[in-house]
């Protein structure tokens, strides 16, 4: 059995009377590719900002690679998110004045150290080898989120977290991003995906369903 | 080691390639907190080129409005004149860079063709520089050896219906002395000169029958840096038979006009300096406000506050080196149109006026970023980066 890279015990967030997340237990195996889907207001942002270390629980325990994070500092969930975390956000999420191979260098930099042929490569690893100069306003959606996974995967991060990564690309660039999720698993990434999209799905080990801010289906 | 030098260029390259193209990109915002900081830095540079000039220029100035120095017998002891070799020592005493000029004065009435006058013995190099604000029509007496000519106060020479360049008798009964002189100039001083007749002191001393006496002289010193009282307080003392006094009103109001100048340019750089930090905090939080997404985004993938600051804090200070460089330059220009406009010359340039342009500018635009990098190191990434 593959180690244990993330698991929450009664991870809970509430703002005041609100509870969007409500004592999920959780635990996801190294390559594993888990899908959380729910509807709107099911509590979907919220885990995914809790696993990402974007915010810390009120309640709970979460440990990310042998790291428990619930109680960290926003300085230590800092250097969680650069080293252990991988994040691929709907809207893509490029700075606009760097190009391809300057915003996947722009993870390098607050990682550790600046390494342009590793960057070059991972943007040839996601067939962008021929865009590397060109700025996001270049790009099409699809080449945009793709930098974005080229992004996420060049300092080797412990999860790969997503959120709706097809969502906001046409049916062609869509296929293109999921072939490269296909390729990331198969290769041994832990994937955390977010998503509405049953297709993309499919493809994950796990489908974690979330209803209220419980889990309603883990299978 | 050669290692982790390469490492800490590359990382330092980054950096500076995030904060160029984050300017460039941004033109109109850097222009405008360019251009803020540049006309403030600029009115610094003017008002402190002019504020270390000031002092002598004033000097100057004020000095055109008289003698600031009164050298003559002493009022004690009831003498009405004093040896002019006297008075030649305690002018001597003045030490020469601090004497801006300096005449003997000797007095006594004489008969002209149409009645009669008070006559001045004056040394009329020194007169020049007392009276700088005499208005001349002709010119003035400029040789001690000119025994032929006269200047003429505005009034008497109406009243002797005289002009430039007509002869006029001058008689003395008591010596029996009399001699045509020409009319040289003609002075409008505005004072009691107005009704007097000026020869150079060797002559009149001749006319009056003075033997060598003088009544008095006047002295225009320069006031900053001077101990005038301890000055006058020296001649006494070397001279027992003398008084020799700062005429106060003027060399105090000259002190106090200074003050009262430098005062008031302190509290301009003040203004402007308030009004800059204004002008660039308003600026740099639109900028930060513009920049919510990408700065959450940075913080997302692992920027810390301290890169957030740094990025920020650089990027002001980038701007803020660049206007003070503009502003240095223009406002020395600045400076000489002040200098020109108010003291007819040049500004000097001084070392001083960089550290003080500089410093405080800087200091403005950090203080004005203050509060912008504070908005920026607040955004919380999870918030912003949900937002469409």
């Amino acid at each position: 059995m593959a180690k244990i890279v993330l698991e929450t015990k009664g991870l809970t967030k509430r703002y005041g009377s609100v509870t969007p997340l409500d004592s999920i237990d959780m635990q996801v195996h190294e390559g594993e590719w888990v899908s959380i889907m729910g509807p709107s207001g099911s509590g979907k942002t919220t885990m995914l900002n809790l696993l990402s270390c974007l915010d810390a629980p009120s309640e709970g325990e979460y440990i990310l690679d042998g790291v428990a994070t619930a109680t960290l500092t926003e300085k230590q969930r800092v250097a969680v998110r650069r080293e252990k975390i991988g994040l691929i956000f709907q809207q893509f999420h490029l700075v606009p004045y760097l190009s391809a191979l300057e915003n996947v260098m722009l993870a390098q930099y607050y990682h550790s150290m600046i390494d342009s042929k590793d960057a070059e490569q991972a943007l040839a690893h996601v067939g962008l080898g021929h865009r590397i100069g060109h700025l996001p306003s270049q790009l099409s959606g699809g080449e945009q989120q793709r930098v974005c996974i080229a992004r996420a995967l060049i300092n080797q991060p412990a999860i790969i977290l997503a959120d709706e990564p097809t969502g906001n690309l046409d049916e062609a660039n869509e296929e293109v991003v999921l072939d490269l999720f296909k390729g990331l698993h198969r290769e041994g990434r832990t994937i955390i995906l977010v998503t509405h999209n049953p297709e993309l799905a499919q493809y994950s080990d796990r489908v974690v369903r979330l209803h209220h801010g419980k889990v309603v289906h883990d299978a | 080691m050669a290692e982790d030098r390469r490492a800490d260029t590359t990382q330092t390259a980054m950096f500076l390639r995030i904060l160029f193209k984050s300017l460039k990109v941004r033109k109109n915002r850097v222009f405008i907190t360019f251009f803020s900081i540049m006309i403030g830095a600029s009115i610094i540079t003017a008002l402190a080129s002019v504020y270390f000039d000031i002092s002598a220029k004033m000097s100057r100035e004020l000095r055109a409005y008289g003698a600031n120095f009164f050298v003559g017998p002493s009022a004690s002891r009831g003498e009405r004149s004093v040896e002019s070799d006297a008075i030649a020592r305690a002018i001597a005493m003045v030490p020469t860079d601090k004497l801006a000029g300096a005449s003997p004065y000797s007095y006594g009435v004489v008969r002209l063709d149409l009645g009669n006058a008070v006559l001045a013995g004056v040394d009329f190099r020194g007169l020049k520089k007392l009276s700088p604000y005499w208005q001349v029509e002709g010119k003035w007496i400029t040789v001690d050896f000119d025994e032929d000519s006269c200047m003429i106060g505005k009034t008497l020479a109406k009243k002797m219906e005289l002009k430039v360049g007509d002869p006029v008798n001058v008689m003395r009964s008591e010596t029996g002395f009399q001699k045509a002189l020409t009319v040289k100039g003609i002075a409008e001083t505005g004072q009691a000169e107005d009704e007097q007749i000026f020869v150079n002191l060797a002559l009149a001393d001749r006319i009056l029958g003075n033997n060598g006496r003088v009544n008095h002289a006047m002295l225009s010193i320069v006031t900053e840096g001077t101990d005038i009282d301890g000055l006058a307080a020296r001649m006494q003392q070397e001279m027992p038979g003398m008084d020799a006094k700062p005429i106060r009103k003027l060399s105090y109001s000259e002190g106090k006009i200074l003050d009262k100048i430098k005062g008031l340019m302190a509290i301009i750089a003040v203004i402007i300096l308030t009004v800059t930090t204004l002008c660039v905090m308003t600026t740099l939080i639109t900028v930060v406000s513009e920049r919510t997404r990408e700065i959450g985004l940075m913080k997302a993938i692992g920027a810390d506050d301290r890169e957030i600051v740094a990025q920020f804090l650089a990027e002001t200070l980038i701007i803020g080196l660049a206007g003070v460089a503009a502003g240095l330059v223009a406002g020395f220009a600045l400076a000489q149109v002040l200098g020109h406009a108010v003291f007819g010359s040049a500004i000097a340039f001084r070392m001083i006026v960089l550290p003080m342009t500089l410093v405080p500018s800087i200091l403005a635009s950090l203080l004005a970023a203050a509060l912008p990098v504070r908005m920026a190191v607040g955004i919380v990434p999870a918030k912003v980066l949900k937002e469409d």
